[in-house]
């Protein structure tokens, strides 16, 4: 008793592989459109076909677009101010929208390259971490 | 789609767009209902109509709560006419404007009212326009949705925050022209630029500023109208929520269907018979003075990365080519979601009737409002006299 768990902020983002853990979605098998997070309903919202099987997205990837949000939103996220934010695109083709983390904030640009992490988010009101996909710049 | 027939404003109503918190003299305590209700009385007014020719009654807000246009009316009188309540995010009025209009083009009623109101929360926007776990990841940012689309554009157009602080300058030198604007002093480039950081790289006087406020629309037939003079037409009232694959930048990164803006823009102008190149002025969407210029752009005014060069040449300004939020826009006259797509319409309909005061455009003969809305919805009226 009394072991902290950590609690993913949402279940099905991301999956244990071999390599290690990586973000899933779906993939449709008709019209080949990519989602994430993974579609529950298993329609493609493109083509309407019901024929959506899982997708693993690849580790690295390029940031699209960021941005530093200087002030605290409400109620929901707890950890700090500023953060950054951005879309990072996957070579499978598709931008996953995301917190970066161990980066400085003004450092980060467009076109860098960047890989993703399970980092914690915070902690929960039991002590419990809760755990997020992160994206955070290559080392070199 | 059908048009249906003719359908005309009979009359307009806006209270000044202001913080109606009770703090000071200027700015007294008023509720929403209050300000809707103000709102249509000035409509009637206008119109030379009674309440009781009101046949049905669409309302537009965001944060009102259940049965707030119900609340509004009984304010005014509760006749027995149809109460809609609409919510549709920025786009609530556009949206309550354009079942009105249908509603009077397809001849179910001869005379209805759209009206708008918002006493605005505070803060940081509380949206709940993402799921739970995307708050918890602090991206329920409506800044910086528009930041990161802001720096899109700046990477694909060269666009710099230069181009944007003009953008503010010049709505805030139209708004000191507008006495329903809430912010109505003049800003300069340098105060635009060195102005608080909200979310990289946009800064405070980037953002249009909370505003509480109430505006409604009479729309009536032809045969209805009793202030026949200068006569203002709806040529077009569309509403496009959203079309596949354009998220704020996420998801599949294959372009498979026309941009959102683009595709209510096209079905307007062929709604309309009417393209880009008709308009006179233009009511467009900033509440990120960076937004404005991709809408130009997507509304087809301009090509792709040209609105910035346009801005700088004064084309956009009111003695230019093609004035731009004439009235100030949503970064002077403040954005009280529900109220602002109807202002928008106002003051199409006040330039298209040489009614505008200092801020007048010349020879004003056709106007489009763009009301673009969290979802997304895009709304866009085009009025014509």
């Amino acid at each position: 008793m009394g072991d902290k768990q950590q609690i993913p902020v949402r279940d099905n983002l991301w999956r244990i592989t071999p390599n290690g853990p990586r973000l899933i979605g779906s993939k449709c098998s008709a019209c080949g459109e990519l989602y994430f997070p993974k579609k529950d309903n298993g329609v493609c919202s493109y083509c309407q076909s019901r024929r959506l099987e899982e997708a693993v997205f690849s580790k690295r990837g390029k940031v699209y677009s960021c941005t530093c949000v200087m002030q605290r939103p409400p109620v929901y996220y707890k950890g700090e101010v500023p953060y950054a934010i951005g879309f990072v695109e996957l070579p499978e083709g598709i931008r996953i929208e995301t917190l970066f983390t161990d980066c400085d904030i003004e450092d980060l640009h467009v076109g860098m390259s960047v890989e993703m992490v399970i980092s914690k988010l915070h902690e929960d009101e039991a002590g419990n971490e809760v755990i997020a996909y992160m994206f955070r710049p290559t080392k070199a | 789609m059908k048009n249906g027939r003719e359908v005309v404003i009979a009359g307009v109503g806006l209270t000044r767009f202001n913080s109606y918190d009770g703090q000071k003299d200027d700015r007294p305590y008023k509720e929403f209902y209050d300000l809707g209700s103000e709102a249509i009385l000035d409509a009637l007014d206008s119109a030379g109509m009674a309440w009781t020719d009101i046949e049905a009654a669409f309302c537009g807000s965001v944060y009102s709560g259940t049965a707030s246009g119900h609340q509004t009316i009984e304010n005014v009188g509760m006749t027995g006419i149809p109460i809609v309540n609409v919510e549709n995010a920025c786009s609530s009025s556009s949206s309550a404007f354009r079942l009105a209009y249908q509603m009077v083009a397809a001849g179910v009623y001869d005379i209805a009212i759209a009206v708008g109101f918002e006493k605005m929360p505070r803060g940081f926007i509380q949206s709940t326009s993402w799921p739970e776990w995307q708050r918890f990841m602090g991206f329920n940012v409506q800044p910086a949705a528009y930041a990161m689309q802001t720096v899109r554009y700046m990477e694909e157009t060269g666009a710099t925050e230069e181009d944007f602080a003009r953008v503010t300058v010049k709505n805030r030198n139209n708004g000191v022209l507008n006495p329903k604007a809430r912010m109505q002093k003049p800003v300069t480039l340098e105060e635009v630029l060195e102005s608080r950081m909200i979310a990289k790289p946009l800064r405070l006087l980037n953002a249009c500023p909370l505003a509480d406020g109430g505006s409604a629309v009479i729309l009536c037939s032809r045969d209805k109208l009793k202030n026949k003079a200068k006569t203002v037409t709806i040529a077009a009232s569309i509403l496009t929520s959203g079309t596949y694959g354009h998220v704020y930048g996420g998801g599949s990164v294959k372009i498979k269907t026309p941009e959102t803006i683009q595709y209510s823009a096209q079905k307007a102008f062929e709604m309309a018979g009417l393209g880009p190149k008709d308009v006179d002025v233009v009511q467009a969407y900033d509440t990120m003075s960076s937004g404005e210029l991709w809408d130009l752009e997507e509304l087809g005014f301009c090509g792709k990365g040209e609105a910035p060069h346009l801005l700088r040449e004064g084309h956009f300004d009111l003695n230019g080519r093609l004035p731009v939020n004439t009235d100030g826009g949503l970064m002077s006259r403040g954005h009280p979601l529900g109220a602002t797509g109807l202002a928008q319409i106002i003051e199409i309909y006040y330039q298209l009737r040489d009614e505008a005061g200092p801020r007048q455009v010349a020879n004003a003969k056709v106007g489009l409002a763009h009301a673009m809305g969290a979802g997304p919805n895009s709304g866009i009226v085009i009025l014509k006299r």
